[in-house]
């Protein structure tokens, strides 16, 4: 079987259209408005907002690719690296685990979608989770996908059952809580495998933590999570702090995520004064 | 009857004014809105959906972009989506124009319950013209403005086989549904 297997050969069938990162960035539109006033800025996904059916199903939609991508993500790292040499026994039973739970994870998210009224291949599937789990070291990939990757889904998870929780919908509350149990503790697989390693080797360490600051600032594009309303995604400092991360790793997520709101706003004000 | 579109050319998606045009024009002829002239204005700077209608002469339709895309395909223009939006607040409109819904309250008026209970009578009546739409979407929808509850889903059912209500049965059925949960 072919190691090391790049984001376009993904297997998909015909209902799902990929993009990438730069389509994404392509697209000049924006959501967030310059209007300061709260009722206008407010973005976050929940049930007060007017199109809030709307945004949880695309969101959930997006919830449902992120976990085949991590599903191939974690496979991948079971077979892409030698036992022993290049990742312990332990990391790889760890990885399959994350499959089981991932795979658990893709049949809950299409059934939560046809509760919401979506279907497959409704909305675009963005390969830049997949992406951050093509790196040739697995330290690396730990870094991407189970702290930055997973992280980001603990935000998701955490908005997703809030919203559950204020429509009144329990399906979806109890569902997101389940899984976001399992993500918290994909995170903490992560870095406890990451402090583990890279025990001896400070410099291999902070090469895994770089590339995680990079993933995580490609994941705040936008401003699309941060802890202010503004952003559709919150922040979940609670459920990171249980998956390991400590209050300074949060701070930099937040503040990083902060500044990428900061300059998706600029960019939408100079394309504004262009425009007029 | 005139309908105009704009702008005449997209720069931030890849839209046709004329298409859309003349989707507007079968839909008008569909709920015989032939003795108004419309205006679409399209806002292209967004990818929120959200649509608001202006009453005058002509009959002023601001949508925003995210209401004719195609969500699998961003920045491309989706025919079924832009029929069903077009197909929905066309029908508000001529809700608005008859006597039936002259109490109403002005857009900005409206709460999200108010809001979801006459789309799903918009979607509804256009499920039955052969416009494909997907009916748990807008359940979904109702039960998060009403509950997640079989009363809910009965005032659903009720509205979606209706063809000829006013504002007030609407509200009726709206304000039972939440009252048999409270």
């Amino acid at each position: 079987m072919r190691k090391f297997f790049p984001v376009e050969d993904l297997a998909r069938d015909e209902r799902f259209n990929q993009i990438t990162m730069n389509d994404r960035m392509a697209d000049q539109r924006t959501a967030i408005t310059t209007d300061s006033r709260p009722s206008r800025a407010a973005n976050r996904i929940v049930p007060s907002r007017g199109d809030a059916s709307d945004a949880a199903r695309g969101l959930m939609h997006g919830i449902f690719v992120g976990e085949i991508q991590a599903l191939e993500g974690a496979g991948r790292t079971c077979w892409d690296f030698t036992t022993g040499e290049e990742a312990p026994f332990e990391l790889k039973l760890d990885m399959a685990r994350q499959c089981w739970d991932e795979a658990r994870h893709v049949e809950i998210s299409i059934k939560l979608s046809d509760w919401m009224g979506s279907e497959i291949g409704e909305y675009a599937e963005n390969t830049v989770l997949f992406q951050a789990a093509c790196s040739n070291d697995p330290v690396l990939r730990l870094a991407g996908v189970n702290r930055a990757l997973e992280g980001l889904a603990i935000d998701v998870f955490t908005t997703m059952k809030e919203f559950g929780e204020v429509a009144g919908d329990q399906y979806l509350e109890f569902a997101e809580d389940w899984m976001l149990a399992d993500e918290v503790t994909h995170v903490k697989m992560g870095s406890d495998w990451l402090r583990k390693i890279t025990e001896n080797d400070p410099e291999r360490r902070k090469k895994a933590l770089d590339f995680q600051s990079v993933v995580d600032k490609l994941f705040s594009y936008g401003g699309t999570r941060s802890e202010s309303q503004e952003s559709p995604i919150g922040l979940a400092r609670r459920f990171r702090e249980l998956a390991g991360f400590d209050d300074q790793e949060i701070d930099v997520i937040a503040d990083l995520s902060l500044a990428a709101l900061e300059e998706r706003k600029a960019a939408v004000l100079e394309a504004q004064a262009a425009h007029n | 009857m005139t309908v105009e579109v704009t702008p005449t050319t997209f720069t931030y998606v890849y839209f046709d004014s004329a298409y859309i045009a003349r989707i507007a024009q079968r839909l008008i002829g569909l709920f015989h809105l032939e003795n108004h002239n419309i205006r679409i204005d399209v806002n292209e700077t967004t990818p929120l959906a959200k649509m608001h209608i202006e009453f005058g002469d002509p009959i002023v339709i601001n949508i925003q972009s995210g209401a004719f895309e195609d969500f699998s395909r961003p920045r491309q223009q989706s025919e079924p989506a832009t029929t069903q939006s077009l197909g929905r607040i066309l029908l508000k409109v001529r809700d608005r124009l008859s006597p039936e819904f002259a109490n109403a309250p002005a857009d900005e008026d409206l709460t999200l319950v108010q809001v979801a209970i006459w789309e799903t009578y918009c979607v509804a009546r256009l499920s039955r013209h052969d416009i494909d739409i997907n009916r748990q979407r807008w359940l979904y929808n109702f039960r998060n403005r009403h509950g997640f509850n079989d009363a809910s889903d009965r005032a659903f059912e009720k509205i979606w086989n209706s063809n000829d209500l006013t504002w007030e049965q609407l509200q009726d059925i709206s304000n039972t549904a939440i009252a048999l949960v409270q």
